[in-house]
């Protein structure tokens, strides 16, 4: 059996397009009133084997009113099938694949509900309430919130609180940075990023409540005040912005960014496999459909060449702190390699301080050391990047907590883990101040 | 607040792996690797020690035992987290594969959404022997731990389980546990440690020296029979796979009674390549075979 999926001359990336194309046109239809999908759901079929994969085709020679539609077409045994099915043809359609042994699970349970909801959050966006008071910091959020608090934030706080544009992502979204600043020009600077993988929900919303102490602690704290008097912040909160949306819209789960390439049937390349130090090598794959798939090319990936050009342009960072989830880990260089770096033991003992300050808030252990000594080998990643770029102070954060909830991590812990995380980046910050060069 | 966990102390310097010395024999070599005991509280609560490849191979080995621990109980009201690895020691054949020794603590899996678990029972203490062979899945184990609270209590609260999930008739149809919010429903509780302990089967077979799982979420109920008396579960999961990163969703089937061996069938899928067709794992079922299931 070829592998060809159905749908005679659709090239191999037509699935995936199609999908996008599908749900914008039921937005469309749905908001013209033309179409109802009330009842309509969309089925993931896994196909064991090729008999399997031909029963699910035989489903597409069905009379037109009883065709399903596949958002995601029989292609081969080990990839997953997404259908839509209408309303009135569930039934029969759940028996068939039942008795045909067909494991199947309902990815939407109501096409109608997800379009109404979604028609609403978009209308809703537009009424979101310009004032950060009413912010909820211990819930999660979505991109429209998040960049909707952005700009709430940077109005309130206008005085050292500005927004910068560096970029836009594959599907055009803004690439957005806080800065945090005092004046002076292009002072010696901090850079930190969190969300570059968009299922790590936990690091936006540290991130932002640590936007959020900054500015609170900035005049009443003198560590505080003493960094921003000579030193610049800069915080890129949605590090991933299109992997984010995807992970509020289909998959809760998604790592990657949402790149693709012609002929290439997977989509997305792992923003921290994608830096120009040690790329392609151990612990980054090169199969577009891994989730540690490095890409084509060092920064081929819009949100990472947005960030290099950007740290490069200014020439004067000198800690940079990328947040992760989870395993409860503080981390330096190198990733790629057993190869110590030259300041190894300086990072050591002040990863070492950072976890101890970090522990005494809420009684949280974090093992730290270097990268491919205590999480696993991995190459061309964000910290060795910046080390090789001369980032003397690179650090890696793994967030809470070791795998119990993992990356769906319960509201209620997004307060106490920006807590001691805070101690944890005040003391490297701390130590940067102190040590120039 | 207190801290609930020993951190394992720092070790000594590990020697240098026989492997990077030129010449090294090809016969079985010795690595041991021996951390202090500790039965003593280290000095500054919240030292770690920079992680070596030999804590690695312990937390793996732990890992596995409790998985495997946690499928043979049979109890979901008597999961298990490791706490603490407290020592350790492997031997490492580079043609047959590699034996741990270990000691470490657990405590009660008991998914509350508060930050903190406050540890009534306390913590339960293992010992496990775990053999990997070479890269391959499915360690064998042998592993005994002391009892979290007595085996009276963890009848009743196994039964309690029971009671509750042949009540539940809500149809459980697109239910995601726990949500994107990491929320989960009390009443739907029940389902998420059960399915939890048939996960632990799975994860405890797909283990190697180098893989290790979590259970991400519960993404789908096919079937949820209590009719009989046992209750009859099929469901997918997601599986998080470390170090590749990848979300493994699996088909679980399992049939449990309260105070009877667990049985378990599975399919989890397979990475998806643009060019191989993929293997398929097959499903499984428990040890203490089961022929009509």
């Amino acid at each position: 059996m070829q592998g060809t999926p159905s749908g005679g001359n659709c090239p191999v990336l037509c699935p995936v397009d199609r999908r996008t194309l599908l749900v914008f046109s039921f937005i469309l239809a749905a908001a013209l009133g033309q179409m109802n999908f009330t009842g309509d759901q969309v089925l993931r079929v896994l196909a064991k084997d090729e008999k399997q994969l031909s029963l699910l085709r035989d489903l597409e020679g069905l009379k037109p009113q009883k065709k399903v539609d596949f958002w995601r077409a029989p292609a081969r045994p080990s990839l997953p099938v997404d259908m839509r099915v209408p309303f009135s043809e569930l039934k029969e359609i759940k028996a068939y694949l039942e008795s045909h042994g067909l494991a199947y699970s309902i990815m939407i349970k109501d096409i109608q509900v997800l379009l109404d909801e979604e028609r609403a959050a978009m209308a809703k966006s537009r009424r979101l309430e310009r004032s950060t008071s009413s912010f909820s910091y211990s819930s999660y959020h979505n991109l429209e919130e998040i960049y909707s608090w952005i700009d709430s934030f940077v109005t309130e706080n206008s005085d050292i609180v500005s927004k910068i544009q560096i970029g836009n992502s594959f599907e055009n979204r803004s690439i957005l940075v806080l800065k945090f600043s005092t004046g002076g020009s292009r002072r010696p600077a901090i850079w930190i990023d969190t969300g570059i993988h968009s299922r790590e929900w936990i690091t936006h919303a540290t991130g932002i409540w640590t936007a959020k102490k900054i500015v609170s602690e900035y005049g009443k704290n003198h560590v505080m005040t003493d960094i921003l008097k000579a030193m610049d912040i800069f915080i890129e909160l949605v590090t991933n912005p299109d992997g984010f949306a995807f992970t509020h819209s289909m998959n809760r789960l998604w790592r990657k960014n949402k790149s693709t390439r012609p002929g290439i049937f997977c989509i997305g390349v792992d923003l921290n496999r994608n830096w120009k130090s040690g790329f392609g090598g151990n612990g980054s794959n090169n199969n577009p459909c891994s989730e540690t798939y490095h890409g084509p090319s060092p920064q081929s990936e819009p949100e990472v060449s947005a960030i290099v050009n950007f740290i490069t342009a200014h020439g004067n960072f000198k800690a940079l702190i990328s947040i992760h989830s989870y395993s409860q880990m503080l981390m330096y260089p190198y990733g790629q390699s057993l190869k110590p770096v030259s300041n190894q033991r300086e990072l050591y003992n002040l990863a070492k301080d950072a976890v101890k300050a970090l522990y005494e808030v809420h009684g949280i252990q974090y093992i730290f050391g270097s990268i491919s000594t205590t999480l696993y080998v991995a190459s061309g990643i964000t910290v060795d990047w910046a080390y090789d770029s001369g980032i003397k102070y690179a650090f890696s954060f793994e967030l809470r907590d070791t795998g119990r909830y993992g990356f769906l991590l319960p509201a209620t812990q997004i307060i106490p883990t920006a807590q001691e995380t805070w101690m944890a980046i005040l003391t490297i910050m701390k130590h940067t101040l102190n040590h120039p060069y | 607040m207190q801290p609930r966990r020993q951190p394992s102390p720092a070790p000594p310097p590990p020697p240098p792996p026989p492997a990077l010395r030129p010449g090294a024999p090809l016969l079985a070599l010795l690595l041991l690797l021996s951390l202090r005991g500790a039965a003593a509280v280290p000095e500054e609560p919240g030292q770690s020690q920079d992680a070596g490849p030999s804590r690695g191979l312990l937390q793996q080995a732990a890992r596995a035992a409790l998985h495997f621990f946690n499928f043979r109980a049979g109890s979901p009201s008597a999961l298990r987290v490791l706490a603490a690895v407290q020592e350790g020691r492997a031997w490492v054949n580079p043609k047959e594969g590699c034996k741990v020794d270990l000691v470490f603590s657990t405590e009660r899996y008991k998914a509350e959404e508060s930050t903190f678990q406050e540890g009534e029972e306390g913590l339960g203490k293992c010992s496990a022997r775990v053999f990997f062979k070479n890269q391959k899945p499915r360690p064998a184990i042998n592993v005994t731990c002391t009892r979290l609270f007595e085996k009276k209590k963890q009848q009743q609260e196994d039964y309690l389980l029971y009671k509750q999930m042949k009540r539940l008739k809500a149809p459980l149809d697109g239910v995601s546990i726990p949500d994107s919010h990491g929320h989960i429903d009390p009443s739907l509780r029940p389902v998420w440690d059960l399915a939890f302990l048939g996960s632990s089967y799975v994860m405890w077979e797909k283990t190697t020296q180098s893989l290790h799982y979590y259970l991400a979420q519960l993404t789908g109920v096919k079937q949820w029979k209590t009719d009989d008396d046992e209750i009859d579960f099929d469901y997918t999961v997601l599986l998080h796979e470390f170090s590749t990163q990848e979300i493994i969703p699996c088909r679980i089937h399992l049939v449990w009674y309260p105070g009877k061996q667990l049985k378990v069938k599975y399919h989890c899928q397979e990475l998806q390549t643009p060019e191989a067709s993929g293997t398929e794992e097959g499903s499984a079922v428990a040890p203490t075979k089961l022929s009509n299931f």
